[in-house]
């Protein structure tokens, strides 16, 4: 018999793992109605926090509330995939196909990044309709691209926090202790200049704190944030957001030569 | 290169498992699940690995498939070595783990197959044709648009199984595939994996049903505590045991001396006693055709209730002796 499996594609793999993941999400109202109702909730408690901040307060009410919608979805979502997949026992299957599991990560991650933004655009329609117009933005083109690029950078941890999930079924229990932490720590609902000093080298390890400096700087007249301005953060984003996908590329090859070893792949 | 002619080879695997207990104080125990297998698997043919619960069968079966690393030997499938060419091996075997999980449940039969299509490189074109083709091998066609989750276990398993022949794989690993079917069900699965040695697959099963092992496997081993504790044919391991007769003599208990007298008989290889309740049965291994069930009443003339029962030795005899003196 002449097996028909040709040389894997990686960009199908990619796609159909994506796939897989939006008829998942489908399927399942659980996940489906809070991820419209929780944006909601987030962008009327961030409206009501800065309203009388200044002029720019609804951008600040956005980023917030945007960020607290999207940023568990995006920077976890991987995560949880592979933790589903350890429940289902779908993890084994899918370690032992020809494609290398970032590959199977990376649908994942697209997906989060997708439904991430969807919240968003809910948060940005209900800060909209509450303030009767949209925010005073200097460059509101730019300001959506850089807005999808710090989507992508968040997503880019989340890659590597993926691997964890995958490595050890223990991974949960990290990203609890770690969670409300790295919320406040990379500035999302609030400047990470603001945090005490000692903090921001840890800070500055991650691409969104990078990111949401420069999405600062874009849509605030007046911004300080590190006060590096506007290119620094841009690259320092850029910069770290590439030293995770290639942390990613290095470890997921390691990461599943352990979970050979120790053989707890079907652990969950 | 490849390494050997065979389809599947292990030389001398062994598998140690460590289990931590603790948080601050660690505490790892080691478990040898696999103390040295070897093992040879000609193409095309149906091998059987059969062995209590916890003897090793699925923690060789995932190292054969690439799930898992052995910690000592080595071992081939299509003459690679399944650690260094893994990424070759796996579009080239196939693995069916079985039971109620390993599949998305909450989409359909056919959605399951698509995504792992993908995953194995399926030319878009031949995708569709190719799942459809399998479906209908499994009979799942008219349940394929169907959530999982509404499966019963036998359809789940037919899914396994039309996941793991999906690109038409070289090798297929089933680990006790019929487990928990119905009669009707575990049948088809048979006939199924009977077609594909038709088609040149070879399958490396694992079972705890003797009958489907003797229906299905020319060759077969078993494996006890991680160990092979025997290997050939049938009838082979049925001599390895004393013999292809097994007479039974049941009644309620039995003299030592007359024990020893039936033991002294021709042809007797073996004799084994268990009780059951209050009654005893002995159960004798015989070589050849000269003993009969008379010559054995005739050996217990005090028991007026003796029952003298002959029949082939089963593949169950032969695993249950094997396992036995194993264990002893």
């Amino acid at each position: 018999m002449e097996t028909v499996a040709n040389e894997v594609s990686r960009g199908r793999s990619t796609v159909a793992s994506l796939r897989i993941a939006i008829l998942q999400f489908l399927a399942d109202p659980q996940w489906l109605i809070p991820s419209m109702i929780a944006p909601v909730v987030f962008a009327l408690v961030s409206y009501e926090l800065f309203r009388g901040s200044g002029p720019y307060f609804l951008t600040y009410a956005i980023l917030g509330a945007g960020m607290m919608s999207m940023w568990g979805q995006t920077l976890y979502g991987s995560g949880w995939a592979t933790a589903q997949d350890r429940e289902f026992g779908t993890l084994e299957p899918t370690i032992q196909s020809p494609t290398p599991y970032l590959y199977v990560i990376l649908g994942r991650v697209l997906w989060n990044v997708l439904s991430g933004l969807f919240g968003g655009l809910i948060v940005y329609a209900v800060i909209v309709v509450a303030a009767g117009g949209p925010p005073a933005l200097p460059d509101p083109l730019g300001f959506a691209i850089l807005f999808v690029f710090v989507m992508l950078s968040l997503a880019s941890v989340g890659v590597v926090f993926a691997a964890f999930y995958v490595y050890t079924r223990y991974a949960g229990f990290i990203q609890n202790i770690g969670e409300f932490a790295f919320y406040v720590g990379t500035g999302c609902m609030f400047p990470v200049v603001l945090l005490p000093f000692w903090t921001n080298p840890i800070s500055l390890v991650f691409p969104p704190t990078w990111g949401l400096d420069a999405l600062r700087y874009l849509a605030i007249p007046g911004y300080r944030g590190f006060g590096w301005g506007f290119w620094v953060d841009l690259l320092g984003a850029l910069g770290t957001t590439v030293a995770y996908l290639a942390i990613a590329g290095s470890i997921f090859h390691r990461v599943e030569r352990h979970v050979l070893e120790e053989g707890n792949l079907s652990q969950y | 290169m490849s390494a050997t002619s065979f389809a599947i080879e292990t030389r001398g695997v062994t598998r140690v498992f460590d289990s931590r207990k603790g948080f601050l104080f660690r505490e790892v125990s080691r478990t040898e699940a696999l103390k040295g297998v070897d093992l040879a698997v000609e193409q095309g043919a149906i091998f059987g690995l059969l062995g209590p619960n916890g003897a090793g069968k699925t923690t060789l079966t995932k190292i054969l498939s690439t799930l898992l690393l052995p910690t000592g030997g080595r071992a081939f499938v299509l003459g690679h070595d399944v650690v260094t060419d893994a990424e070759w091996l796996r579009p080239r075997i196939g693995l069916v783990l079985g039971g109620e999980r390993g599949l998305y449940n909450r989409i359909s039969g056919r959605e399951n197959l698509r995504y792992f299509a993908d995953l194995y490189g399926l030319p878009t074109a031949e995708r569709e044709r190719r799942i459809e083709e399998i479906l209908e091998r499994v009979d799942l066609s008219s349940a394929a648009d169907r959530r999982v989750e509404e499966y019963s276990r036998g359809m789940k398993q037919k899914l396994h199984l039309a996941r793991g022949i999906l690109h038409r794989p070289q090798v297929l690993f089933l680990d006790e595939p019929t487990i928990g079917l119905d009669p009707k069900s575990a049948r088809e699965t048979r006939k199924l994996v009977r077609s594909l040695v038709a088609d040149g697959v070879t399958i490396f099963l694992t079972t705890h049903y003797m009958f489907e092992a003797e229906e299905l496997c020319p060759q077969l081993a078993i494996l006890s505590k991680g160990r092979i504790v025997a290997r050939d044919t049938v009838a082979r391991l049925r001599q390895l045991v004393g013999g292809d007769r097994t007479l039974e003599a049941e009644a309620y208990g039995f003299e030592d001396s007359e024990v020893s007298a039936l033991r002294r008989l021709p042809g007797v290889s073996k004799i084994i006693e268990e009780e059951y309740g209050p009654r005893t049965r002995l159960t004798l291994r015989v070589r050849t055709d000269e003993i009969r069930p008379d010559d054995v009443r005739a050996l217990l003339p005090d028991h007026p209730e003796l029952e003298v029962k002959e029949r082939r030795t089963s593949l169950e005899d032969v695993y249950l002796d094997l396992v036995e003196e194993e264990a002893h």
